[in-house]
C-alpha cells in the first residue's frame, strides 16, 4: 500500500468524460490498495475567465455580471450531466454548485460598487474555479462508489503567510493541522478532494499560492503527509528530451534529479515550477509526472536517486524564443568595481528579469539575455543611465535571437561536453553569439539567430542520441 | 530615452530636425538617444515603440498633413490622450496649440502623463497661465519633473539664467519684453510711423504674428509668460486671473511721438513688482531692457547683483524646439543620476 497525492490540471478535468478518465484513475489505484490523495485545479479556462471578469468589473459594467454567471453555471452544471450518472448525486451536486456561484456572484458585485480589485479580493474570486472543480470531481468519486469528500486548500489545513497573489506555505503548521484533519479520513478509505492553488492565512483569510499553483498544493501535502510519491497528471506523458514540435523523434525521460527538474522548469520546457518542487526536494519525496491520456506510460520520475542511474551527459535541450540579447560596451567597465552589478541594479528597479548572462572582461563588455517585451524599457534605462558617463560608450541590442538551453546532471565537471555541443552546432554552420554556463553547472546555454534554432537543437539532439 | 510628441506643428517638426541633424553628435557628447515612440497631430497618431522613422514621418506630415496618414504606423482613431494612457515613454512632450481659456488639450494631456509616470516637456503656454500651481504639485506629487523652458524667451535662456545664475540672490523685480510680434509692431509704429494696422499686417506677412493676433496684441502671451516667471523665479503662487493685463490695440502714433521726444520708448512690458501686471509703459531708450524689432529682453533686479538683462530672440520654431533639446538633457541627467543613486 501506497500513499500519493495525485494532482490533476485544468485539461485533465477539463469536460464531463474527461472527469470520469480521472475518476478512472482513481479507482484503479484505490483497487490496488494505494490511498489517494486528490488535488485539483480549475476547469479548463475558467481562471482566467474570472480574472478578466473581475478587472472588467472594476470599470463598474454591472450589466456584465448576469451573463457571466449564467455562462460560467452552464459550463459547470453541463459537465455534472456528463461526469456523474446517479441521478440523485446529479441534482444534489448541480445544486451546491449553483449555491457556490451565487456566492461568487456577490463578490462580483461588490467589486463592480467599490471599483477596485486588490490582490486579496482577487484571490476569493480566484478560489471559486478550484471550489467548483473539487466539488464535482468529488461527486464523480462517489458516482464511481468511492468514499469521498471535497476540501478547500484552507479546510484541508494548508496555512500560508498573508503574501496574496503569492502566499508562502508555513510548513510546520500546516504539517500539524494536514495530519489532524486528512490522516483519519485516509484511514476510513475516504478520498479527499482538495482545491490546488487556494490556501489561507492564519486568520483564515484566503490566499493563493501564486507561481507553482496547483502543484505546489500538491507537494505541501504530499510532505505534510509524508506521501510515497507525488503524482503530477498532465496531457504529455512526461518531461521530454526536446519539445516535439522541434524535434519530432524527442523521447519522453524516465529519470530526472530534482535539480535537473528544476533547471528544465526554469527553462521553459513542461514541467514543474521551482517553488513547487522546494517542499518535497528537502524530504526526497519522489514526483512523477504522467499523461491522463496514457496512463499505461509511467511518465518522468523525478527523484533523488535518478541522476546516479543514468549515463547520458546531456539529457534534455530546450529552445526558448522571444528573448532579445543587450551587448554593453565600454572601456569604463573593466576594472571598475561594481559596474556590472549597477547594471543589474538598473534592470532590477525596473523589474526586467535577466534570463542569462555572460561578459568578456578583456572587451569590456556584457551580453545580457532578457524577455523580448521588456526589451524597449531596458534599452532605455541603460541609456539614460549608463551612456554619457564613462560608464559604457555603445549598447546595442538583437531581438530575433534565440537561447538553447543543454541540460543534464552530469555534466559537472565532464570535460569536453561543451566542445561536442559547439562542434555539433558549428558543423551546420550556426554562428554562436553567446555562451553561458550557470553557476549550477547542470546546463550549458547559448545564443544563436532564431532562424537557426530549431537546427542547432537537432544537432546536438542527435550529438548525443537523445532519440534512442 | 522614448519620447511621446504630442503636437506636430512647427516646434514639433523641429525638433524632429534636429533629432535628425544631431543625433550622433548627442549620443557621443552627451549620451542622449532619443527615440520618438509616437507622434500625434490633429488627424490622429504614429506609433513605433521601437521609435518612428523620424524622416519618413516628416514627408508623411508634409505631403498628407496628418501623420496618421502613415500606412504602417499610423493610427486615425487614436487621439493624444490614448497615446499617453497606452503607450510606456519616459517622456511626453506638449506641443499643441495653445488654448489660454481652457489650457485643452494640454492640461489634460499633461496630467494623464503625470499619472503614467511620465516625464513632461511642455511647450505650450496655455495649461501653465492656467493651473501652474496645480501641475507643479501634481508633478512633484507624481515624482515626475515638469520643464518648460520653450515657454518664456524660446531659445533664450531665459529662465534657467535667473534660476541657475542668480541662485542665492534674492530677485525682487523682474520687468520684461515677452512678446516679439507686439514688440515688431511697437518698433515698426515708431520707427517707420505707420499706423498700428499696417504694422500688423506687416508682421502677420513675415509670419511673426497669427492670422488672429489677439493673444500677442491684446497682451495674453505676455501674460503668460509673466505667470510662469513668476511662479519659477519669485515663487509666487498665482495665474493668469491675477494679472492685470493692457494690450497694444489703443497705442497711438501720437503717444509713441510724444514719448520719443523725451528720449523714451513705449513697450509691452509684463512686470513683477508686487503685483503682477502687463502694459504698454515709457521706458528709457537707452535702457539695456529697450531692444527693438522682434527680440525679447528681461531685467532681473536682485538684491545683490543688481540690474541684469538677458536679450535673445523670443520664439521661432528652432529656437523652441532647441530649449526643448535642453530640457531634455536636463531630465536625462536627472533621471542617470535618480537610476544610479
Ligand atoms: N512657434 C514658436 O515659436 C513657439 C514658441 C514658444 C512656444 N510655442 C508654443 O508651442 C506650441 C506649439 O507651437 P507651434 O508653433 O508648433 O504650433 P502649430 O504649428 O500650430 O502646431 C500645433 C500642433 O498641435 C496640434 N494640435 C492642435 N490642437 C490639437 C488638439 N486638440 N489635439 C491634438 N493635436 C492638436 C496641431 O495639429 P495639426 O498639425 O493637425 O494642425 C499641430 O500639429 C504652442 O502651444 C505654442 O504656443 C511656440
Amino acid at each position: 500500500m501506497k500513499i500519493i497525492v495525485m494532482k490533476f490540471g485544468g485539461t485533465s478535468i477539463g469536460t464531463g468524460e474527461n472527469i470520469r478518465n480521472v475518476a478512472n484513475i482513481v479507482r484503479n489505484s484505490s483497487k490496488k490498495g494505494d490511498k489517494v490523495v486528490v488535488v485539483v485545479s480549475a476547469l479548463a479556462g475558467v481562471t482566467n475567465q474570472l480574472i478578466h471578469e473581475a478587472e472588467e468589473l472594476t470599470k463598474g459594467k454591472e450589466g456584465r455580471i448576469q451573463e457571466f454567471v449564467k455562462e460560467l453555471t452552464e459550463k459547470h452544471l453541463q459537465t455534472i450531466d456528463i461526469a456523474i450518472e446517479n441521478k440523485k448525486l446529479k441534482e444534489e451536486t448541480k445544486h451546491s454548485a449553483k449555491k457556490i456561484i451565487e456566492e461568487l456572484e456577490k463578490i462580483l458585485i461588490g467589486i463592480c460598487y467599490v471599483g477596485e480589485l486588490t490582490l486579496k479580493t482577487k484571490d476569493q474570486v480566484l478560489s471559486f474555479g478550484e471550489r467548483l472543480a473539487a466539488l464535482i470531481v468529488s461527486a464523480t468519486l462517489r458516482d464511481y462508489n468511492l468514499e469521498s469528500q471535497y476540501f478547500t486548500g484552507k479546510e484541508a489545513g494548508i496555512v500560508t503567510d498573508s503574501k496574496f497573489g503569492e502566499a508562502n506555505p508555513l510548513m510546520n503548521f500546516t504539517t500539524h493541522q494536514v495530519i489532524e484533519r486528512i490522516k483519519p479520513l485516509l484511514k476510513k478509505n475516504v478520498v479527499p478532494v482538495i482545491t490546488g492553488f487556494i490556501v489561507a492565512n492564519q486568520d483564515g483569510v484566503l490566499t493563493t499560492l501564486g507561481r507553482g499553483g496547483s502543484d505546489y498544493t500538491a507537494t505541501i501535502l504530499g510532505v505534510a503527509l509524508d506521501v510515497d510519491e507525488v503524482w503530477i497528471w498532465t496531457d504529455v506523458d512526461g518531461i521530454m528530451t526536446s519539445d516535439p514540435k522541434i524535434i519530432l523523434d524527442a523521447k519522453t525521460l524516465t529519470g530526472l534529479s530534482y535539480g535537473e527538474a528544476a533547471e528544465m522548469a526554469i527553462f521553459g520546457a513542461k514541467a514543474m515550477h521551482p517553488r513547487a518542487l522546494e517542499p518535497v526536494i528537502k524530504k526526497h519525496i519522489p514526483v512523477r509526472i504522467r499523461n491522463v491520456f496514457n496512463p499505461k506510460n509511467h511518465g518522468t520520475l523525478i527523484s533523488e536517486g535518478a541522476k546516479v542511474e543514468s549515463k547520458e551527459v546531456v539529457k534534455a535541450i530546450a529552445l526558448i524564443t522571444d528573448v532579445s540579447m543587450i551587448n554593453i560596451r565600454g572601456a569604463g567597465m573593466v576594472g571598475a568595481p561594481g559596474s556590472y552589478a549597477k547594471i543589474f541594479r538598473i534592470l532590477g528597479k525596473n523589474n526586467i528579469n535577466v534570463m542569462m548572462v555572460s561578459t568578456a572582461v578583456s572587451e569590456a563588455n556584457i551580453s545580457i539575455i532578457i524577455r523580448n517585451n521588456q526589451l524597449e524599457r531596458a534599452m532605455s534605462t541603460l541609456e539614460i543611465a549608463l551612456l554619457g558617463r564613462d560608464l559604457a560608450n555603445k549598447i546595442t541590442s538583437e531581438d530575433d535571437v534565440c537561447v538553447i538551453a543543454a541540460m543534464g546532471a552530469n555534466m559537472k565537471g565532464s570535460l569536453g561536453v561543451a566542445s561536442r555541443i559547439f562542434s555539433a552546432v558549428a558543423k551546420k554552420k550556426i554562428n554562436i553569439h553567446m555562451i553561458a554556463q550557470g553557476s549550477s553547472e547542470l546546463n550549458i546555454s547559448f545564443v544563436v539567430k532564431e532562424r537557426d534554432g530549431p537546427i542547432a537543437v537537432s544537432a546536438i539532439h542527435e550529438e548525443f542520441n537523445l532519440n534512442k | 530615452m522614448r519620447i511621446i510628441l504630442i503636437g506636430y506643428g512647427v516646434v514639433g517638426q523641429s525638433l524632429t530636425d534636429i533629432f535628425l541633424q544631431r543625433k550622433i553628435e548627442n549620443l557621443r557628447n552627451y549620451g542622449f538617444n532619443p527615440k520618438v515612440v509616437a507622434i500625434t497631430d490633429r488627424g490622429g497618431a504614429a506609433i513605433n515603440i521601437k521609435g518612428l522613422d523620424l524622416k519618413r514621418i516628416q514627408s508623411i506630415k508634409k505631403r498628407e498633413g496628418t501623420v496618421a496618414a502613415d500606412s504602417v504606423f499610423g493610427h486615425r482613431q487614436m487621439s493624444g490622450q490614448d497615446i499617453i494612457q497606452s503607450i510606456e515613454a519616459e517622456i511626453m512632450i506638449e506641443a499643441t496649440s495653445t488654448n489660454i481659456t481652457t489650457g485643452e488639450p494640454g492640461i489634460s494631456n499633461i496630467k494623464t502623463a503625470f499619472n503614467t509616470g511620465k516625464h513632461v516637456v511642455t511647450t505650450n503656454k496655455g495649461p501653465l497661465a492656467l493651473s501652474f500651481p496645480t501641475l507643479i504639485e501634481l508633478a512633484e506629487h507624481n515624482k515626475v519633473l515638469l520643464r518648460f523652458s520653450g515657454t518664456v524667451g524660446g531659445g533664450t535662456p531665459i529662465l534657467e539664467f535667473a534660476k541657475k545664475c542668480l541662485e542665492g540672490d534674492r530677485i525682487k523685480e523682474i520687468h520684461g519684453i515677452l512678446n516679439g510680434t507686439t514688440n515688431y509692431i511697437l518698433t515698426e509704429m515708431a520707427e517707420k510711423k505707420v499706423t498700428f494696422e499696417k504694422a500688423l499686417e506687416s508682421a502677420q506677412k513675415l509670419g511673426y504674428a497669427e492670422t488672429n493676433p489677439a493673444m500677442d496684441i491684446d497682451g495674453l502671451d505676455s501674460a503668460a509668460k509673466v505667470v510662469i516667471i513668476g511662479n519659477w523665479i519669485m515663487n509666487k503662487k498665482f495665474t493668469l486671473k491675477d494679472v492685470d493685463i493692457i494690450g497694444i490695440r489703443d497705442i497711438t502714433l501720437n503717444a509713441l511721438e510724444i514719448a520719443s521726444k523725451k528720449g523714451k520708448r513705449i513697450k509691452l512690458i509684463g512686470s513683477i513688482d508686487g503685483k503682477p501686471t502687463v502694459a504698454p509703459k515709457e521706458i528709457e531708450r537707452n535702457d539695456p531692457l529697450c531692444v527693438n524689432g522682434v527680440l525679447n529682453a528681461v531685467t532681473f533686479v536682485s538684491e545683490y547683483a543688481g540690474r541684469e538683462t538677458i536679450i535673445g530672440r523670443g520664439a521661432g520654431g528652432i529656437e523652441t524646439a532647441s530649449a526643448v533639446l535642453r530640457d531634455l538633457l536636463d531630465i536625462k541627467h536627472h533621471l542617470a543620476n535618480k537610476i544610479l543613486s
